[in-house]
């Protein structure tokens, strides 16, 4: 657990920004283009999964990505609540791409603090005792 | 034509996944077999799914599938003495203290704990009968280790064995097909 190759450090270092950069390109174009909210989140997932492979520490806190996920369900209920309640005279496009942009948003960071909690968990909790 | 080609690929692919004696190869050959399929899913219109196949299937399970193999920490050391007859305790003490508190302290850097066995069986009994990942056999003060052929945990053993040997003592690396164990 404590060697980590230099070579897979470095350019996983590169790859970082590309990855972010992509996994918030599919979830902000989900309604258009292929992809979505949980393609997005699991490529923001799998940006926070490489990082344990350049940094092997439990450094990173579960709690506040726990206390976050619960915070994203609650808005991911709340909202389309809201919006079916509050919006049931107009159909504009605009409201309905503001809606759909902002769920796939909630979605996508949901299930990438969803997958990296279970990931994180599985590294430095489970069997290791 | 390409999908003909990508659908054989994956064929082979899982078979080899199947048929390979390390743990590790099977994982990467599964990783670039749902690479293949994600494209396949891509040439049959249905790039949503390519997508997420592609992240979870070569990406997220092959890291997990790694992990977990490196926590796998069911390791079998069978201990053998030539001469258990004529030596005394405080030899076995000195004994042990040499190799086998040693072969202990690699193993649990690896965050593994090994299962050692003490046996007053022949080695050769040992090598043909049981199923094990280490066999130490020592003979006064020369070692030999029969590491298994197939695990990948012995490379590392067998790498630490050669670059620092231990002084007093005459060691002997040994690879050994698969035991016919039970």
């Amino acid at each position: 657990m404590k060697s980590n190759s230099q070579i897979i450090a470095r350019v996983t270092g590169l790859l970082y920004p590309f990855i972010i950069l992509i996994g918030f390109y599919i979830i902000i174009n989900g309604h258009v283009s292929p992809g979505g909210g949980f393609q997005g989140g699991a490529v923001l997932a799998s940006a926070f999964i490489s990082r344990y492979l350049v940094i092997p520490e439990e450094s990173i806190r579960i709690k506040y990505m726990q206390t976050l996920e619960k915070v994203l369900f609650f808005c991911i209920i709340l909202i389309p609540t809201l919006f079916l309640f509050s919006s049931t005279g107009n159909d504009s496009a605009m409201a309905n791409t503001i809606y759909l942009v902002v769920m796939n948003l909630l979605i996508g960071l949901k299930v990438s603090s969803g997958l990296t909690i279970i990931f994180y968990r599985f590294v430095f909790y489970e069997g290791g005792e | 034509m390409v999908e003909k080609v990508f659908l054989i690929l994956m064929v082979l692919l899982a078979m080899l996944s199947l048929n390979t004696p390390k743990l590790r190869r099977a994982v990467i050959y599964l990783g670039i077999l749902s690479l293949a399929s994600s494209f396949i899913y891509l040439l049959y219109g249905a790039p949503d799914v390519a997508i997420a196949e592609a992240i979870i299937g070569s990406a997220i399970s092959t890291v997990l599938y790694l992990v977990a193999l490196k926590k796998y920490h069911v390791f079998t050391i069978y201990y053998t003495n030539a001469n258990y007859n004529q030596i005394t305790d405080s030899q076995i003490t000195r004994g042990r203290a040499q190799v086998l508190r040693d072969v202990e302290k690699f193993f649990a850097e690896r965050e593994m704990e090994p299962q050692i066995i003490y046996t007053t069986h022949d080695y050769r009994f040992v090598l043909e009968n049981r199923n094990f990942d280490l066999l130490i056999h020592q003979d006064f003060d020369e070692v030999y280790f029969y590491g298994n052929k197939e695990d990948y945990q012995v490379d590392a053993f067998e790498e630490h064995v050669q670059k620092e040997p231990y002084d007093p003592l005459r060691s002997k690396f040994i690879r050994h097909e698969a035991g016919g164990g039970k």
